[in-house]
């Protein structure tokens, strides 16, 4: 079962998560590869399948279904694997804008320059060979969603990257992807030594109504300013402003082509998030939501989906005190959309990874299946990348995780790992 | 509070034995499976306690309980011995952990053997609690690593309302003695460096930890003379040295953070100058020394974590460290480092390491029995035989396996913890101070 019938030439030493981008097999054109599992989560229409296969061209899926349905063309290199699944996704975190070292040199999330930072892009501080996305890659992550951190209410916009791939053309699936905004203790920390706003949660708060306001009246502005104006009839055109990168950002924002992304951990902060999505019709996305089990039902009926986790999060806040490990299996059965996040970490680990984020959700009652669509095709969806990514179809991504048992269990392996039909990791044997 | 007894009726078969404090009438679990750690698993085996003492263990065809026993039956379920955590800041690190419960680090001086981590031990954190939910019912509670030399750790079960009912007491009713914390590496640099004191280079931690040392062997010198001339005044009492005497004398162990190899070889080397007993904390490089550190004999106690990060010393952390310090004949035990990894989750710690290729019997040794012989307590603690504590774990099923929840928590024979108890279950999955408002459903 732990077979898998290629080997890579290259063995790197101990610590070998690097082996992986140039050398391999598949993705080559033309090449015909088949995936092969005795468990296949597809996370699609076609559930899970027992014996079944995916067949890869390129870097793309040509066919799913089981074995006896499905032949493996001959001459395709075959994978065989316990269980396979789609590439898991992480649906918000700043891998790749925070690096490992964890000094200012690595650390490009946190623009502490000023509370409002809605223009600025991760795409222009996303480093795709940083070391903490080869990790993810190595525990089956093959994409994530990568933003601004929680310092400033308002964080900038975040895209979807994946873990593999050495340039930001290779690896980014889509930008932007959400504007993020924080509430609660950590953006009233940033600037209270200064005694600069916010100092307060008023404050936060304030600041985001603010700019959200401003930048209605920014982009009505603009329209007008640009609009057809016919001579003697039409009022004298007011100037359309000036280009506002910010203004712009949230401006998409309020026409809803993307999410705003609230991090809050407080049940009151939780209701801000809404209570400020309901007052400016945006498309409000909970992220972290220590809270979020004590008014599950609420969220529900604002149809807002939640980005849970670290579900292993570490004390640290005060905000943070109620946070339970079954907050991801009372929202899920309260009818809330779930996907997994690994958040914001300041310290040793660096990241987490939401393979095991998801697996610690199960052990306190997420069922199975639940925590497998909230690691795939749920986190796509919810990222508006469900188009290429997050379940095995024909014509998605050949993004494809290995395992050797059980994915979730904590004594399984992840075997090997394809991103694009291309072997980007493959396990050491010990 | 809302009353304790749930439709559940409270699985816990154990409840019989609640109340049997200091039980002088023998206990009997029948038909788990015991895993002892000093020998292979029991299938339906037998364990008899007493008194806060196991009396027996072994398989049920040939483990006869005494007479006048209460007998409790448990198939399906595992029993291991009570965790053991070589290295916790519960109790330190409270919780909410904000900057009203952080106290760890004394660092208005980088040596500060003086400081007693039993003078800011707060039985009341429900950090404790959460530890008992994960299976610990034994911990090394120490400073933090701010300094080079952060203080005097307490070895201590987790139980009573103050530090005294805490302690280990040894048959005479003395506390045992703890052990001394020491860090080398960033965090010493970077809490002090950083305002520009010392120290600022890994050079000057070596330094003040060995002038510390040399100090104290003066300060000893002092004390052989005096009982050598049999006559005179004492030397003054020292509070920084005495605590030092103990350490060069072997009784107290120094605990000492580490993470870069080069830094575990400084440790090494400080320890061959001066002949005091180390064990290696959090050895994140530990692997790259691991035949010196086994032919040496010297103990790692190392962490898992999720990733690497976070610091440099930390980069080349590989969750297989324990496995190969295993493979290389090193003693190793696995920690907590509450609050960097949760209690709660303590025995998924081992569970990762046996993903990196760590037996599962050496996994639940470096999680009970080795740890408790770097605490100097392996005799007491950390495997299921005749004549030790009554410390044990009761767990749904195998240690290792995602499902598993602890059950119940016991200690010197007595049941601390209880996961059919509401106010007790809210301490494994969290939600304990909205205990009236949790949903209802999952209580």
């Amino acid at each position: 079962m732990r077979a898998i019938a290629f080997r890579v030439a290259f063995r790197a030493g101990l610590g070998a998560i690097a082996l992986a981008a140039t050398l391999l097999p598949g993705g080559a054109h033309g090449e015909e590869v088949a995936v092969r599992a005795a468990l296949l989560h597809t996370s699609g229409p076609q559930g899970t399948l027992e014996d079944g296969v995916v067949l890869i061209r390129g870097s793309e899926i040509t066919r799913v279904g089981p074995v006896a349905r499905v032949a493996i063309p001959p001459g395709a290199r075959v994978l065989r694997a316990a269980v396979v699944t789609p590439g898991l996704i992480d649906a918000h975190g700043v891998a790749g804008l925070a690096g490992a070292y964890n000094v200012p040199a690595d650390q490009d999330q946190d623009e502490r320059s000023g509370p409002n930072q809605a223009g600025l892009r991760a795409i222009d501080g996303f480093n795709p060979e940083e070391r903490l996305l080869r990790w993810l890659l190595r525990h089956g992550v093959t994409a994530v969603q990568s933003g601004p951190g929680e310092a400033n209410p308002i964080g900038g916009l975040a895209g979807v990257f994946k873990t593999h791939g050495d340039s930001l053309d290779q690896a980014l699936v889509r930008f932007p992807s959400a504007l993020v905004f924080s509430l609660g203790e950590p953006p009233k920390g940033t600037y209270a030594e200064d005694r600069k706003p916010p100092v307060t949660r008023m404050g936060t708060a304030a600041l985001i109504r603010g700019a959200l306001l401003e930048a209605a009246q920014y982009a009505a502005k603009r329209k007008e300013g640009r609009g057809l104006r016919i001579p003697l009839l039409s009022r004298p055109r007011a100037e359309a402003p000036d280009r506002d990168l910010a203004k712009e950002a949230l401006a998409r924002a309020l026409r809803g082509e993307i999410p705003a992304l609230f991090t809050a951990r407080r049940e009151d902060d939780l209701d801000t998030a809404l209570r400020i999505g309901r007052e400016f019709g945006l498309r409000i996305v909970l992220a972290d939501a220590v809270e979020g089990y004590l008014m599950a039902d609420r969220i529900r009926e604002a149809g807002v989906p939640v980005l849970v986790g670290p579900i292993m999060e570490r004390p640290g806040r005060l905000e943070t005190i109620n946070h339970s490990f079954e907050n991801a299996a009372i929202l899920y059965a309260a009818g809330v959309p779930i996907a997994f996040q690994s958040g914001f970490e300041s310290y040793v680990p660096k990241t987490r990874v939401v393979l095991f984020e998801a697996a610690v959700a199960v052990a306190f009652g997420l069922p199975d299946a639940a925590a497998l669509r909230g690691l795939t095709i749920e986190s796509a969806r919810l990222l508006g990348v469900d188009d290429r990514l997050g379940s095995l179809e024909p014509g998605k991504d050949a993004d494809l995780v290995l395992f050797d048992g059980d994915p979730l269990e904590y004594t399984s392996h992840v075997e090997a790992v394809l991103v694009n039909g291309a072997l980007a990791w493959e396990r050491e044997r010990q | 509070m809302r009353p304790l007894r749930s439709a559940l009726g409270c699985a816990s078969v154990l409840l019989l034995a609640t109340s049997a404090a200091a039980q002088s009438k023998p206990v009997a679990l029948r038909g788990a499976t015991l895993y002892t750690v000093s020998g292979p698993p029991i299938a339906d085996g037998v364990l008899v306690f007493q008194s806060g003492k196991i009396v027996a263990v072994g398989p049920a065809e040939t483990t006869r309980p005494p007479a006048g026993a209460r007998s409790v039956d448990l198939p399906g379920l595992v029993i291991i011995p009570g965790l053991v955590d070589t290295h916790s800041h519960i109790g330190v690190y409270s919780r909410p952990l904000v900057a009203a419960n952080r106290d760890g680090n004394e660092t208005s001086n980088p040596v500060s053997p003086e400081m007693r981590v039993m003078d800011a031990i707060w039985p009341g954190d429900p950090g404790i609690r959460m530890a008992l939910a994960g299976g610990i019912t034994t911990a090394n509670i120490m400073p933090g690593s701010g300094n080079v030399v952060g203080g005097q750790t307490a070895y201590v079960k987790l139980r009573g309302e103050s530090i005294e009912e805490m302690w280990i007491r040894d048959a005479a009713g003395s506390p045992v003695t703890g052990g001394m914390k020491m860090a080398n590496g960033e965090n010493p640099k970077r809490s002090h460096g950083s305002r520009g004191k010392a120290p600022m280079t890994r050079m000057a931690v070596a330094h003040l930890e060995r002038r510390l040392f040399v100090e104290a062997q003066a300060y000893r010198a002092k004390w052989e003379a005096y009982r050598a001339k049999g006559e005179g005044d004492p030397p003054d009492r020292d509070l920084r040295l005495e605590p030092m005497l103990e350490v060069l004398a072997g009784r107290r162990v120094v605990h000492h953070h580490t993470h870069r190899a080069d830094d575990i070889l400084t440790v090494v080397r400080i320890a061959d100058e001066f002949g005091h007993r180390v064990v290696i904390q959090h050895g994140t490089e530990a692997y790259k020394v691991a035949e010196l550190l086994a032919r040496k004999r010297i103990p790692v106690s190392a962490i898992v974590v999720d990733a690497p990060g976070g610091k440099h010393e930390a980069i080349e952390l590989e969750r297989s460290n324990p496995a190969l310090l295993e493979a290389a004949g090193v003693k190793v035990a696995i920690h907590t480092d509450d609050y960097i990894t949760h209690s709660r989750l303590f025995l998924r710690s081992g569970a990762l390491a046996v993903r990196a290729g760590m037996s599962e019997a050496g996994a639940l040794r470096a999680l009970t029995h080795s740890a408790a012989e770097m605490l100097d307590l392996g005799d007491r603690l950390g495997s299921l035989e005749p004549g030790k504590d009554a410390d044990f774990v009761v767990l749904s099923g195998p240690p290792f396996a995602l499902r598993t929840r602890v059950r119940e928590t016991w200690i010197d024979g007595e049941k601390v913890w209880d996961r059919a108890d509401p106010r007790d279950r809210l301490y494994q999955t969290g939600g304990f101070r909205v205990a009236d408002r949790y949903p209802a459903e999952r209580r």
